[in-house]
């Protein structure tokens, strides 16, 4: 009916929106899909609708997509009904992993894991996100599942706050699977914001396994800044642009220590290179805070720390005072 | 690994009486060169952690008393033992207290079953008494564990054993067996220990780092390190009054603040030997240092910074400075105020400045 409907009036903005929903309550995705988009057509700001769209895209595996349409209904509001919170938030964070952004998939299951979870799927789909690989639960081999489930344990204990049954459990992990890339990576990521040195260690353990990984590489390097020792943040950062040259984050990094080891004009330049393309990138401006001190350049400085303070109230939506 | 950090906590009592001893010896062997390591261990930074029966708030107070919510809270000291006491009137859980955190108030790091908690009730010398923790005043317990404390894992304990106490943490490791109270010497002047070794050897082959030759920006981010440091503030980005406590960030958000000028880092007022100063004109001819009518240069000579440039002097006045311009702010919970490190003109009915 609803069909019939709005073939006779396509401004019907109320009929798209509930043909769209009830096709994808019967898994018609690709006419859910379709009907969803004629209503966002004429509702651009409709959250739930994009985020719908989104959840549609997922089941036709269409992920960058349905990524793009899970974080904007999001960013609308889509998530704000609890039950719905729960969903939006899980395929946000299935979606990141499938996509390969997997830290971005990890931070996503952080806000998500606030109950307690014995959900298998759950667990494998953290560890997926942990070990980075760009699978859905459901396309994981079956014998990989013990490990993926366990590592996914692992963060999930960290990730709501049980930090020493997480310790143990990492332990574990490491003993019986000692090669596995990743997994001293995962680890690392997870305790970075409250102990970069005890990071450091579950990096250089990283590095054993997988000597060339990059990711590895830059957050040991990350992490090494967070200390303030910025020679061996150099090392690490060298290191991850001799194999991938160009590097966005490594250059960052290259530009922060080379300015804190004394070799400021060379750090600028690898910090304007990011700022042509990043303008907003919060850590360009803090180093280039340190850069303009070491040149006693004390105007540049206080309008970048300035400009630091104002790019931190933008992330976190805090109005101007 | 964590239970073998803990089976090395239970055995604190007795070994870090040893540590401590011989930590004090060292800073007596400090003293005979360096004056300032007499006074040192009387400033609140010394005595950042006072273990069992050296703490004067405890002994003051042989019981306090608070009740919150659905749960009665005593912490009770006979001689030189103290416990923290909470109950449901059902539930009890009762623990000695191991670490008194800071000198004026108070706050606890308790152990229960094998973790680490954070007390959800501290001591505040303006009332005398016990209330929520500053932080945890959104928080409401849900159980007898929850109103006992905040769950803290090992890292963020090793931060608080870290900023209070020297000796406790290595690399990645809290050993607590080693654990020295408060701030001692090499907490802040690495390589202290190899230096004293040196020179009982009749060697000067080591000094440790000279942290007098820091410019303010980097004073900042080293007393940071404990204080917070800006950086830390802005990515982590903290907001509000809560911030008032991070004073290198505060003073890092000054207009006046140039990193490379002596005048404005913390060492220009503070010296970390000695007590703080409440006395409002004391900090008076830090500010002159920069901020002298034209006339005068008795505070520029007084701060060894004739030759650097002068700002703007005050219309209003030469004198207590501070209290206009870095006013006293109460945090969140209103048991705590800090003098705000963001030096500004203030004007009534602003916001506080972030």
């Amino acid at each position: 009916m609803y069909r019939q409907a709005v073939a006779l009036n396509g401004g019907w903005s109320d009929g798209w929106w509930y043909l769209g929903l009830l096709q994808y309550a019967t898994d018609s995705y690709v006419p859910a899909r379709d009907a969803l988009t004629h209503f966002i057509q004429l509702s651009p700001n409709a959250g739930p609708a994009i985020a719908l769209r989104g959840l549609c895209e997922f089941e036709l595996g269409e992920y960058p997509s349905a990524l793009q349409d899970v974080e904007r209904g999001i960013a609308a509001g889509a998530a704000n009904d609890p039950h719905n919170q729960e969903i939006l938030l899980y395929h946000e964070a299935l979606l990141r992993a499938r996509t390969g952004d997997f830290e971005g998939a990890i931070d996503a299951y952080e806000r998500f894991v606030k109950t307690e979870s014995t959900n298998p799927e759950l667990f494998v789909a953290i560890g997926l996100a942990g070990l980075q690989k760009p699978l859905l639960p459901s396309d994981l081999p079956a014998d990989q599942v013990p490990l993926f489930k366990q590592t996914g344990q692992a963060g999930y204990a960290y990730l709501q706050g049980d930090q020493s049954a997480a310790e143990q459990a990492f332990e574990k992990l490491f003993q019986r699977y000692p090669t596995t890339p990743n997994l001293h990576y995962f680890y690392a990521y997870l305790l970075l914001a409250v102990d970069p040195a005890a990071a450091s260690a579950q990096l250089r353990d990283e590095l054993q396994v997988a000597p060339t990984n990059e990711a590895a590489l830059l957050l040991a390097g990350w992490a090494d800044m967070l200390q303030s020792k910025y020679k061996e943040g150099l090392t690490y950062a060298r290191r991850a642009l001799e194999i991938h040259p160009g590097m966005p984050m490594a250059e960052l990094e290259m530009g922060r220590c080379l300015v804190e080891t004394g070799e400021v004009r060379q750090g600028i330049q690898y910090l304007d290179k990011i700022d042509a393309v990043q303008p907003n990138n919060l850590e360009v401006h803090l180093a280039y805070v340190v850069a303009y001190e070491a040149e006693n350049r004390p105007a540049d400085a206080r309008r970048e720390r300035l400009l630091c303070l104002k790019l931190a109230r933008q992330e976190v939506g805090v109005g101007s005072q | 690994m964590v239970h073998s950090k803990l089976l090395r906590v239970a055995f604190l009592a007795v070994v870090v009486s040893a540590s401590s001893a011989q930590k004090q010896a060292d800073m007596a062997a400090c003293a005979a060169c360096h004056t300032e390591a007499i006074t040192q261990p009387q400033t609140p930074m010394g005595r950042a952690l006072q273990l069992p029966g050296q703490d004067l708030i405890l002994r003051e107070h042989p019981i306090l008393r608070v009740h919150k919510g659905a749960y009665d809270y005593m912490v009770q000291t006979h001689g030189k033992d103290s416990t923290y006491t909470v109950t449901d009137g059902t539930r009890t859980i009762s623990v000695p207290l191991n670490w008194n955190f800071g000198v004026h108030n108070q706050t606890w790091i308790l152990q229960w079953n094998g973790n680490f908690y954070e007390s959800m009730i501290s001591y505040y010398a303006s009332i005398g008494g016990l209330d929520t923790t500053t932080g945890d005043e959104q928080i409401a317990p849900k159980d007898i564990e929850q109103a006992f404390g905040r769950r803290i894992s090992v890292h963020d304990a090793k931060a608080c054993f870290g900023c209070h106490t020297t000796n406790s943490v290595s690399g990645v490791d809290l050993d607590l067996a080693t654990l020295h109270p408060g701030l001692a010497c090499e907490h802040c002047h690495q390589g202290t220990e190899q230096h004293l070794q040196d020179i009982s050897d009749g060697l000067v082959t080591s000094i440790p780092q000279p942290l007098g030759k820091l410019t303010a920006g980097q004073q900042g981010n080293f007393c940071g390190q404990c204080h917070r440091t800006w950086e830390m503030a802005v990515r982590s980005h903290w907001h509000g009054e809560m911030t008032v406590r991070f004073q290198p960030y505060r003073l890092e958000i000054s207009k006046c603040f140039n990193a490379n000028d002596p005048r404005i880092g913390c060492l220009a007022c503070h010296d970390p030997h000695l007590p703080l100063s409440h006395d409002l004109a004391f900090y008076d001819h830090k500010c002159l240092a920069c901020h002298a009518p034209p006339n005068d240069t008795t505070a520029r000579h007084r701060a060894g910074t004739a030759s650097l440039p002068m700002a703007k002097a005050c219309p209003k006045a030469t004198s207590n400075c501070v209290s206009c311009h870095m006013p006293r702010t109460r945090m969140l919970g209103g048991h705590l105020v800090f003098t705000d490190h963001d030096i500004r003109i203030v004007r009534p009915g602003d916001a506080y400045p972030n």
